[in-house]
């Protein structure tokens, strides 16, 4: 197995699903928990228009911050997102090509799909499908979405979500995250550690709890208003602030279970709203990118 | 005789899904063999992670012929007054293939009798296999590509043979050939499949073991040999055993290490790691300790390079230095401290939070009798909620509990009762150790209980979303171990303010438990005579009952009570005036009614049933006597009701045990 980097597996990924027809998107510039929130997945998952599509995508979960002092988790993290819609038969055997694509011999690791469901209560989103381990080790998430704002999709989407970091590391063999290169000489942690320590200190204990319970109502009442104005797409980006501003108070440790699932159900009904409207203006357009499902 | 192979191709299906689909499927097709003349014991059904596969043995080739009768229209709308075939005889004829001379008389109807030639049997299972294979109802479907169909996963492709010749189908779009895949990677090449044995053989070549038993056999096998080269033994549960057969079209196993400072965490989060978050076996030493080295699945042969070793340390060490971390964290903060924080907790919407139902517990442990210990359990027993580790290992509640609380040097009795609260999670499971432990559980379910059923979320039929069924299975449990707590089921349910349902969907549950160990009838025959004071006696009248049933003079019981039952339906009274007692017979009935109830009651109370049975067996004689010799349905009415209360006194003294008329007899038993 070649040397592998952080940025070599991306400009690999990047390559290999480019050569496959996909189109390489940039990341969304807004906070998100996920690639599943970008637009070029949510929102391109539904209607029959079809799209493939790779992008990497920083995954801000402020919860799962550990001060940089876990070698394994990170509040940030990066994923490389892959759609593809409809979903190929053969998809399975094109996400193997990637990891050999990357010098894997899959012939002498263990390659297991196990069952992991998705489900998005903020998004109204949910799909089936596995969580992918290499030898032991989650480093990829697969999904057939069934399901976004709360809309049943046909053509189905795939949805492939490499954990870039659990990935290096795994490939080269790094017992902590913050050791493995991002470039030949350049290590991950004096690039990333600050970030954690200084975004963990700051969701855990100094963010300001009142004034992000002002801008969850302050975004979500533009959004309303984007919305009930037929711009779903700056609708979406605060809907996203929305989320942003929930998972926010939520590592703050500002949310009671009861208004948890209030909160939870203010940015749904935004998201099923934004599904609609988005699906109802790609229809009025025409389907510009066309039908896969004629 | 013919061999029909299925197999469907498809994607990894979930694991824990395998045996029930091979179950169902295997009972379709023993049906579909049986309606075709076959031996429904000819099915053979295999899974694999990707596979579906089934062969059907010894299949006739053809259907057996036969005749069957095809009702037509009434006679009179069949032919008219002249007696000449209508419209509607005609049609009927038509429709049929049939002339008029072969129409036969059936009552008001006109009747065909008709050949039928059995078809051949490759025709019925290729217009059958495809209906079977797409009904199964998986637990959560999906769609894909287009989105057209619904199924576990995608199918990729489909193998039908009958007799070694491909007989095409068609399933969800997809048509049928001879050929299948290897091993995802190690044999990736197309086979050519002609039939069962053929497919076994080609797909073991090509890394691919069929049959999941095999499967465990091989991976057991291993297990014990990776466990042996450290001097251990890897501790197989027999649930283990549903998932790692359905993990892998390969059975491999590879062992790998974690970093020993881990041993330090409490054992249970370490079991629970591995086993439940990462589906791998504990290796424990000769004396039953953990040791760092664990087994894990393995889809390959084996692990020449390390890789799997290495990959399966990296991830459970990912995962002990978070549980390290929320141990921690964890203990900062004692438990009593977090009693506050329940408050933040909530139970249920309209139930409140977690430190009034802490209180609930609390007050229903003091009245129950609970001592300071069991008071202090019922306090501190929901406080692991708000621990990290509880958090992210949810079903370790209770156990964490008990854990911290034995750290933070509580009693044995205190934090074996926290530990405990949980148990019995299943009618397999033990019930807690200590009596504290069993008040706990029993307060914190009743209360569950009463709560959800006073807001209207009772289970409905196979809905029980918050596994009330459990609890209230657990209660009984409880009560049918510790009989020195001597608490009814109602004084329970009383002291939780549960209403009247709840006592019904006890009952439910303490026949579903006693069937267990004791006929269906027994158990009826004793609850009716009462069940809800005291859950021990019901279960010492029922023992009794299932004793002397064996027993030769238990007809003339049954018979006694039996009659006494049927000429006193509708009559309640027992009160009787022995004045108005005309013959010997009665008068005699009478004394020795009084004196075997006596001695009965004598005999309940020391819970002798069994003898106090027998004792009633003695009447069996006089009663025959009474009604030779004694009329009970006379004219006069004072006289007819005075005997009528008689055989009811008579046949009550047996009712206190069990309505043993409930039994059912098969009379040859007893010769």
């Amino acid at each position: 197995m070649s040397r592998v980097t952080f940025q070599s597996l991306i400009l690999t990924l990047q390559n290999f699903w480019a050569e496959r027809g996909c189109l390489i998107e940039t990341p969304l510039d807004l906070e998100v928990g996920a690639g599943t929130m970008h637009p070029a997945t949510f929102l391109r998952v539904l209607g029959p228009e079809p799209w493939n599509v790779g992008y990497v995508q920083p995954s801000r979960r402020p919860a799962d911050g550990r001060y940089g002092d876990n070698p394994f988790r990170l509040g940030k993290h990066y994923q490389f997102q892959v759609i593809l819609k409809p979903s190929p038969l053969e998809v399975q055997e094109l996400y193997l090509d990637s990891l050999r694509a990357i010098g894997l011999d899959l012939t002498k690791h263990d390659i297991r799909f196990e069952e992991d469901n998705w489900e998005s209560p903020t998004l109204g989103a949910w799909g089936v499908g596995w969580q992918i381990l290499l030898d032991g080790m989650e480093i990829t998430q697969f999904t057939y979405f069934q399901q976004a704002g709360g809309i049943d999709l046909a053509p189905i989407s795939a949805e492939i979500t490499y954990g870039l970091e659990r990935l290096t590391m795994f490939l080269s063999r790094k017992a902590s995250v913050f050791d493995i290169e991002w470039t030949d000489g350049v290590a991950y942690g004096p690039v990333r550690h600050q970030d954690e320590f200084e975004f963990s200190k700051y969701y855990f204990e100094v963010a300001d709890i009142d004034l992000h319970w002002k801008l969850l109502d302050a975004y979500e009442s533009e959004a309303r208003r984007c919305l009930d104005t037929k711009l779903v797409l700056p609708a979406y980006d605060f809907t996203l602030k929305c989320s942003h501003v929930f998972n926010t108070l939520d590592a703050r440790g500002a949310i009671s279970v009861t208004e948890r699932v209030g909160v939870i159900k203010r940015v749904r009904d935004l998201a099923v709203r934004c599904a609609q409207q988005y699906l109802a203006s790609r229809e009025e357009l025409g389907f510009p990118l066309g039908r896969a499902d004629v | 005789m013919s061999e029909y192979f299925f197999e469907l191709l498809t994607e990894e299906i979930p694991a824990w899904m395998h045996d029930t689909a091979a179950g169902t499927l295997t009972q379709r097709l023993s049906k579909l063999v049986e309606e075709l003349g076959g031996e429904a014991g000819g099915v053979c059904v295999n899974t694999t992670p990707r596979r579906i596969a089934f062969m059907l043995a010894n299949l006739p080739d053809r259907e057996a012929d036969r005749e069957i009768e095809v009702k037509g229209p009434p006679k009179k709308a069949a032919y008219d007054a002249s007696g000449n075939p209508t419209q509607a005889l005609n049609g009927f004829l038509k429709k049929n293939n049939a002339a008029i001379a072969d129409v036969i008389d059936a009552g008001d109807y006109v009747m065909l009798r008709k050949q039928i030639t059995g078809r051949g049997v490759d025709e019925i299972v290729r217009e059958q296999i495809p209906q079977i294979i797409e009904s199964i109802r998986w637990p959560k479907m999906m769609r894909w590509g287009k989105g057209e169909f619904s199924y576990i996963r995608p199918i990729h492709s489909v193998i039908s043979l009958f007799d070694g010749r491909h007989a095409p189908l068609t399933i969800f779009g997809v048509a049928s050939g001879t050929t299948t895949t290897g091993h995802r990677t190690l044999a990736p090449q197309k086979i050519e499949i002609s039939s069962y044995n053929d497919y076994v053989t080609k797909l073991e070549l090509a890394r691919v073991v069929v049959d999941a038993v095999r499967r465990r056999h091989v991976m057991a096998e291993r297990a014990r040999i990776l466990g042996n080269e450290v001097g251990g033994t890897p501790s197989i549960e027999a649930s283990i055993w549903s998932q790692w057969q359905y993990l892998t079209e390969y059975p491999g196993v590879v062992r790998a290490e974690f970093r020993p400072e881990y041993l330090a965490l409490p054992e249970e989060v370490l079991v629970t790691v591995m086993r439940v978050h990462q589906k791998q076996l504990p290796i424990r030493d000769a004396a039953g300790k953990l040791t760092s080295s664990f087994l894990a699945v393995l889809d390959n042969e084996g692990d020449p390079l390390g890789n799997a070793a290495y990959g399966n340390s990296f991830v459970t060490n990912a995962r002990f230095a978070d549980a390290k971390f929320f141990y921690e964290t964890d203990r900062k903060r004692k438990l009593a401290d977090r009693v506050e924080q329940l408050e933040h907790l909530q139970f249920q919407e309209k139930l409140g939070n977690y430190a009034e139902k802490s209180k609930r517990i609390e007050r229903i442990v003091r009245e129950l009798g609970g001592d300071e210990d069991a008071l202090t359990a019922a306090r501190l027993c929901k406080t692991d909620l708000v621990t990290e580790m509880v958090k992210e290992f949810t079903d370790l509640q209770g156990q964490i509990g008990g854990i911290y609380a034995r750290e933070e040097g509580y009693p044995e009795a205190v934090w074996q009762a926290i530990y405990d609260q949980y148990k019995p999670a299943s009618l397999e499971d033990s019930t807690p150790r200590t009596i504290s432990g069993a008040l706990v559980s029993l307060a914190d379910r009743i209360d569950t209980l009463a709560g959800f059923f006073s807001i209207g979320a009772k289970p409905t039929g196979s809905k029980d979303p918050f596994a009330l069924r459990r609890a209230a299975q657990g209660i009984v449990l409880i009560l049918l171990k510790y009989k020195t707590l001597n608490v009814g089921i109602d004084r329970l349910i009383k002291l939780a303010d549960g209403n009247d349902d709840l006592l019904v969907f006890f009952a439910e549950r303490v026949k579903t438990i006693l069937e267990q160990s004791f006929a269906y009838d027994e158990v009826a025959a004793a609850m009716e005579a009462g069940w809800a004071t005291s859950l021990t006696d019901l279960a010492n009248r029922v023992e009794a009952l299932h004793a002397v049933r064996e027993d030769a003079n238990f007809l003339s019981i049954l018979d006694s009570a039996k009659r006494i039952a049927n000429i006193t339906a509708g009559h309640d009274a027992t009160t009787v005036s022995a004045a108005k007692l005309e013959h010997d017979t009665e008068k005699r009935l009478n004394e020795l009614a009084d004196v075997v109830a006596s001695h009965i009651d004598d005999m309940i109370a020391e819970r002798r049933y069994r003898e106090a049975l027998e004792s009633f067996a003695a009447l069996a004689p006089e009663l025959e006597k009474f009604f030779d010799d004694v009329m009970v349905m006379v004219d006069d009415e004072t006289v007819r009701r005075n005997r009528m209360s008689l055989l009811r006194k008579v046949g009550n003294a047996v009712m206190k045990i069990a309505d043993v008329t409930k039994i059912v007899v098969d009379r040859r038993d007893y010769k």
